[in-house]
């Protein structure tokens, strides 16, 4: 168990590449934390700042209190479970297993510690590398597998192993970078479930990347959203969803993404292309404001109504209510997601604005693509952005 | 059907007259050294047909053989033998490890400058080893070592260029997390090479070693030109010694004898290590 703190640490490649920027993180004893994002956003480049595969270059990284920045890897005392494994071919499962406690015990060199008379204490190292690795084997059922080389496994064997590996040495620090992304969908649920019970029973300090927002919000403590070399949010992954940082965080986390309209905020009114919400009086800065925003909901915040022919394309003024078209229906079973297109006067400005709902199956059983609907937003649970990829949640009271 | 049956004709036949254009120079090599020194000569000189088999085998060439190497009784072959072997162990042993430390390190360590010496050192695969002989002869002689296996064996501790070229290739290919991994068990890079990248280096040793091997073993104008006294020569040069010895060909039986039992070991060699061999090949192949 460790802490792990990043104070403004910062990785540029040569040729002037920043690939993390000034980044900080606390990271707590027993804490599980996983940076998630887009590919490219410095998220595995700063696990392996944490590892010392790479260098730092600007700021602190301490683990336990002490910086480490100049440390070399195998004295951070440290475990890293790789996408690949990277299990030694060469190697039985076993041999895999002691590798690192091999390389850390006193009296590695046989001939030298029968020279000087230390052959007892070598014993008795070996004894109990044995002995560590029969832990393992049963922690993680590799029993049936210590004897197989590498390629003799299956996928799902392999990330066992790689995982035995890293447990062996008791390290403070476990960091995992994608470790799970090379395994079929039904092992990777299983497997993330027994990364979890592991995580308790070990109580350990874990670091863990991916680029599945579900696998990040699932196993999180922590969750750090990361894109453009920089944290968005450090939150934990409910209050990531609930409460988004900014525009950025809030359309990666959730599946389906949240949904999110340009256009401006004038008079308690969100109004875009035929769109025309009043929103309850939430915002105050925003009072007697008028300024172009984005309004985001989640698709399980809005619900779907089949427009009727008596209410036509003039009564919009009913409420939160947005009249779209149905492109898509994907019945999911328990629920439907029903992407629609939002239908607008005149064809101005560049793309259709897509939305996505999410509904109990029964209420969505007659939708069919082409239908007219109308789409009721709980204007309870809305949240308004600055403008840009970025920007901002606005602070409602 | 029909058709199958041509092109596998066509393949045997190829792969029929392949062998025995291979085969049969060993298989006559094996047939002289039999033969008594009459029938010998006469084989040589062509004036008697070509015999597929000796009537009349004479196994005591090979004693005979072993006898008169050299200028010492016994002793000359002794000497000749226990030179090639030395020569050929320490040069097999220093190319391989040499050649691997030199590839890892252009495969996988970034300095500056690495490039550069990668291609100088593929630049001097290109130049003949003629043009560097009178050079290297005249060096070699400035460190006095000439009349000592020192000439022979040094060089190969310094890589070889198409080998080196061979093992960064392949190191190249193996995942950098491995290393990686390695690092962070606590190896350092001469730990690295030795534990990980050597042992997944088989199938570019086992190639780099038989032809190391195979070419130090028969080498024959590195040691004439840097050994000079009886007792430093190997098999190859013991060999040309045989034949001028006594002039004329009336010993070429024992010439002969002396050949196959020379040759042994590559065989034995090359049979041994067909496998990794083969697999080395293939593998070059298929990943490269």
């Amino acid at each position: 168990m460790a802490t792990v703190t990043l104070a403004q640490v910062s990785k540029m490649y040569d040729g002037g590449v920043r690939a993390v920027d000034a980044i900080d993180l606390a990271i707590n004893h027993g804490e599980f934390c996983v940076l998630v994002g887009p590919s490219g956003c410095g998220k595995s480049t700063t696990l392996r700042m944490i590892a010392g595969l790479e260098e730092i270059t600007d700021g602190v990284l301490e683990i336990d209190g002490a910086r480490v920045n100049d440390l070399p890897a195998k004295d951070r005392d440290i475990a890293f479970v790789f996408q690949n494994y990277a299990l030694y071919p060469h190697l039985t499962v076993a041999q895999n297993v002691a590798f690192g406690l091999e390389q850390r015990r006193a009296h590695g060199n046989p001939l030298r510690a029968m020279l000087t008379g230390q052959r007892d204490a070598r014993g008795r190292e070996s004894a109990h590398i044995a002995q560590r690795v029969r832990e393992v084997s049963s922690t993680l059922g590799l029993d049936e597998l210590l004897t197989r080389y590498p390629r003799e496994l299956s996928g799902g064997q392999r990330q066992r192993v790689a995982v035995g590996r890293a447990i062996a040495r008791n390290p403070k620090v476990f960091l995992f970078d994608e470790p799970l992304s090379n395994l079929d969908a039904r092992l990777r649920l299983e497997t993330r479930t027994q990364l979890r019970l592991l995580h308790r029973r070990l109580s350990a300090t874990i670091v863990y990347v991916t680029h599945d927002q579900e696998e990040a919000m699932t196993l999180a403590d922590r969750l750090v959203v990361m894109h453009q070399g920089r944290v968005q949010q450090n939150s934990t992954a409910q209050i990531a969803y609930e409460t988004p940082a900014n525009r950025f965080v809030a359309a990666f986390i959730g599946t389906p993404p949240m949904n999110l309209i340009d256009g401006h905020f004038a008079h308690g009114t969100f109004e875009s292309h035929g769109v025309s919400l009043p929103l309850p009086a939430r915002w105050p800065s925003l009072i007697n404001q008028s300024k172009p925003c984005a309004l985001g909901f989640r698709p399980d915040r809005a619900r779907i109504e089949r427009a009727t022919a008596h209410d036509g394309a003039h009564s919009v003024s009913a409420g939160a209510k947005i009249n779209a078209r149905v492109v898509a229906v994907e019945r999911l079973g328990d629920r439907t997601d029903i992407a629609m297109e939002v239908a607008r006067e005149s064809a101005m400005n560049g793309g259709q604005t897509r939305l996505v709902a999410r509904v109990n199956a029964d209420e969505a059983e007659h939708m069919r693509e082409g239908d007219e609907v109308r789409v009721l937003v709980d204007t309870a649970h809305v949240h308004l952005f600055e403008p840009g990829e970025c920007g901002a949640r606005i602070t409602a009271s | 059907m029909k058709r199958r049956l041509l092109a596998d004709s066509i393949l045997w036949f190829v792969l029929i007259v392949g062998t025995v254009m291979f085969v049969f120079p060993l298989w006559w090599m094996t047939v002289v050294s039999l033969e008594t020194p009459q029938r010998a000569e006469a084989a040589i000189t062509g004036s008697a047909g070509i015999a597929l088999y000796p009537p009349n085998p004479q196994v005591a060439n090979y004693a005979q053989a072993i006898r008169e190497t050299g200028s010492t009784p016994w002793m000359g072959f002794v000497d000749a033998l226990s030179n090639s072997i030395v020569i050929t162990v320490v040069v097999v042993l220093a190319t391989v490890l040499s050649s691997s430390l030199v590839g890892y390190a252009l495969a996988r360590l970034r300095f500056r400058g690495s490039r550069a010496m990668f291609l100088v050192m593929l630049a001097t695969m290109m130049l003949p080893g003629q043009v560097t002989m009178i050079p290297l002869f005249l060096l070699f002689r400035e460190f006095g070592w000439i009349d000592t296996i020192l000439p022979l064996v040094v060089p190969a501790f310094f890589g070889n260029a198409f080998f080196i070229f061979m093992y960064r290739q392949f190191i190249a290919q193996i995942p950098e997390s491995l290393v990686e991994a390695a690092r962070i068990d606590g190896l350092g890079h001469l730990a690295i090479w030795w534990r990980i990248i050597l042992p997944l280096c088989r199938p570019v040793t086992a190639i780099c070693a038989v032809f190391t091997f195979i070419g130090t073993w028969n080498d024959f104008l590195a040691p004439l030109i840097y050994l000079h006294s009886d007792e430093q020569a190997t098999l190859a040069v013991a060999l040309n010694g045989f034949k001028n010895q006594y002039g004329g060909l009336e010993d070429v039986h024992l010439l002969m004898a002396l050949s196959v039992l020379t040759m042994i070991p590559c065989i034995v060699l090359f049979i041994a290590a067909q496998k990794a061999f083969v697999e080395g090949l293939a593998s070059g192949a298929v990943k490269g």
